[in-house]
């Protein structure tokens, strides 16, 4: 098949498409409608709910400090709370993400770039969401036991023989994870490259 | 007449265009359906800030090509849209089984390009300029000519 080829079939194709007039006024206003709900519910919301409860844990452990008494706990508190704060900023500034990138004034080359970008970022912010989380889990135990039940675990347990053992099982699970991003990372700078030569 | 009818009006008169961009950006129903109400969404937008500046089809080009990469960098969500029936998306009926099998045989060709060259034959088969080209796809003129030679080098060795 010869290109001028193609384009005669790709206009016959055309013309029959032409004339065919299925769409129906009300199915048009029920497509916008429909996505626009789905939109607001299935990534917005989830994100929102996510950081509140980052942000009231982060609150929790502040109002309940001094009931932490001992140093090594308060390390974990603030570590903590901290990290709670940083979760729930990086969610809600993955929510800001969504709307920024201009689908009506950007053309193809823009568009492009800007998804390919995001892409990057994204990786990398899930890496740092990942890490962080792991730290949460970790720290956020010895303080919970704490403030809820009155109990010390690093007392009361060797939870810091744990920590150790831990520790590599950590480092090579984050290799395995990480593992599968490299592709998406990968992808993401050839185009942006190709775009760079144009 | 109001803007919703207008707008309704508009998407009667390009819903071809909508199913061709689909079809060559996606490779289930499912995905079909999803991005041709994507598309619609988007339009409608964007519809209040359309300005008369450029012709109605090449803002429509813009709109869904850019519609199509962002569809393609999101999850799948399951379960989000209207269910449609195929019949209602425009697609052609073809009466003659050897058209029929050429369309989808040029529609196959063409989903194995990348994004940026799907989205350049596609206008290219509709007939557009190197200039109207340039102008929807933000590459220059001349990047346009290179890509698409290249293309249709890609394209014949596909076929052949």
């Amino acid at each position: 098949m010869e290109l001028e080829e193609m384009k005669t079939i790709w206009g016959e194709m055309s013309a029959e498409i032409e004339k065919q007039k299925k769409l129906t006024d009300s199915l048009i206003i029920k497509m916008t409608q429909v996505n626009y709900r789905s939109k607001i519910g299935k990534i917005i919301v989830p994100e929102i709910i996510g950081s509140l409860v980052c942000v009231a844990t982060a609150l929790f452990i502040f109002i309940n400090f001094q009931q932490l008494g001992i140093w090594y706990l308060q390390v974990c508190g603030v570590a903590s709370a901290v990290i709670s704060l940083l979760l729930a900023l990086l969610s809600l500034r993955a929510v800001n993400k969504l709307s920024s990138i201009n689908i009506s004034n950007n053309n193809l080359k823009q568009a492009l770039s800007d998804y390919s970008k995001g892409k990057i970022q994204f990786v990398f912010v899930q890496k740092l969401t990942f890490y962080l989380g792991a730290v949460l889990m970790l720290t956020i135990l010895p303080v919970m036991c704490k403030l809820i039940d009155g109990v010390d675990l690093f007392k009361v347990t060797r939870l810091w023989m744990w920590y150790v053992v831990a520790f590599p099982f950590f480092r090579w699970f984050t290799t395995w994870v990480f593992k599968r991003y490299k592709k998406t990372i990968q992808g993401a700078e050839n185009i942006l490259k190709e775009l760079a030569e144009a | 007449m109001n803007s919703k009818e207008k707008f309704i009006k508009v998407i009667k008169e390009n819903a071809g265009l909508i199913y061709k961009v689909t079809k060559v950006y996606t490779n289930s129903r499912e995905d079909e359906q999803d991005l041709y109400q994507e598309i619609v969404y988007q339009l409608w937008k964007s519809f209040g800030s359309f300005r008369s500046e450029s012709k109605i089809s090449t803002w429509m080009y813009r709109i869904a090509l850019n519609t199509a990469i962002a569809h393609l960098n999101k999850e799948k969500r399951k379960g989000s849209y209207i269910p449609i029936d195929e019949l209602l998306l425009n697609k052609p009926d073809l009466n003659d089984t050897l058209k029929e099998e050429q369309v989808e045989i040029l529609y196959s060709q063409i989903k194995k390009l990348d994004t940026i060259e799907k989205g350049i034959i596609l206008l290219y088969l509709e007939g557009k300029s190197y200039d109207e080209i340039a102008g929807i796809t933000g590459f220059s003129t001349t990047n346009v000519g290179t890509r698409l030679g290249r293309i249709k080098q890609k394209l014949i060795t596909q076929i052949n």
